[in-house]
């Protein structure tokens, strides 16, 4: 039963990869990345990660993916404002054939790992909101406090950088 | 199937197919999606290895990859804006205020 759980979900996350990899539209690529997002949230379900599960699908299907959405409508973008790109498929092949020797190294060194329980677990509150709030205000609190600074920079940054526009003459000159 | 295989395989394809995308794409919003897919790959990755170890730090780095990919979301989004509304394209190869004249 979980096989067949993670076989859907592992196949519906690398179909909405491959979409958006290949899909000239922007927003079509963006639906894509949702399905896949939205697919690994399930996977981390599979792990037992339940508190993960819940972030991902707040803060990536949730916030990221609106936002992602909300600018593609607001640039208004129209089919000539998009690259031509006549040389995609030439280069999506080439990086099939460069990425192919990093995953089987990659496979080869998971594969020889020794076999261990995968099984979905709540062991000592494992993945819960309990057990993951004590790890990360005792054991990785300054990491954490680091994290809520750069997140405040990235919004400050965000803003003076969207804010800037032309000054009208006479008004607005403060 | 649903064993550490199987979950590492699927990361790594992820991890790949944004990787290819960033390289081979020329619309910048498909190049940021690409990155975040990347990112997406690494969080099972972490995860991954978190339920293997049965530790949970995996777990905290992967909610720290995700707050860095927030803020990365906000930054690059606005950055998009500026230079769509100053170049009228998504594409690329548009800019290039930073590369050498080539005589």
């Amino acid at each position: 039963m979980i096989d067949v759980v993670f076989l859907a979900l592992s196949f519906f996350a690398i179909a909405g990869g491959v979409t958006m990899l290949l899909h000239k539209d922007p927003i079509y690529c963006a639906l894509g990345l949702l399905i896949s997002v939205l697919s690994v949230a399930g996977l981390f379900a599979l792990l037992s990660a339940t508190f993960m599960f819940m972030v991902q699908i707040i803060v990536y299907a949730g916030a990221i993916m609106t936002i992602i959405l909300f600018i593609l409508m607001f640039l208004n973008i129209r089919a000539e404002d998009l690259p031509k790109e006549p040389r995609k498929n030439i280069l999506v092949t080439l990086g099939v054939i460069f990425m192919i020797p990093v995953n089987l190294l990659i496979m080869e060194g998971v594969t020889r790992l020794p076999d261990a329980d995968m099984s979905i677990t709540n062991k000592d509150g494992f993945g819960g909101i309990h057990a993951l709030g004590m790890k990360l205000y005792q054991e990785w609190l300054l990491p954490f406090e680091l994290i809520s600074i750069l997140l405040l920079v990235a919004l400050v940054g965000a803003v003076v950088l969207a804010k800037r526009r032309e000054k009208k003459k006479g008004i607005n000159n403060v | 199937m649903s064993s550490l295989t199987g979950y590492a395989a699927v990361s790594m394809i992820l991890f790949s197919l944004g990787a290819i995308g960033v390289v081979s794409r020329r619309n910048i919003f498909v190049i940021y999606m690409s990155i975040e897919l990347m990112l997406n790959g690494i969080n099972l990755f972490l995860v991954t290895f978190a339920r293997y170890h049965f530790n949970m730090d995996g777990q905290i780095m992967s909610i720290m990859v995700i707050a860095i990919a927030a803020a990365e979301a906000a930054i690059f989004l606005s950055v998009i804006i500026l230079l769509f509304k100053t170049k009228k394209s998504l594409d690329t190869n548009m800019f290039t205020q930073l590369k050498e004249e080539v005589k």
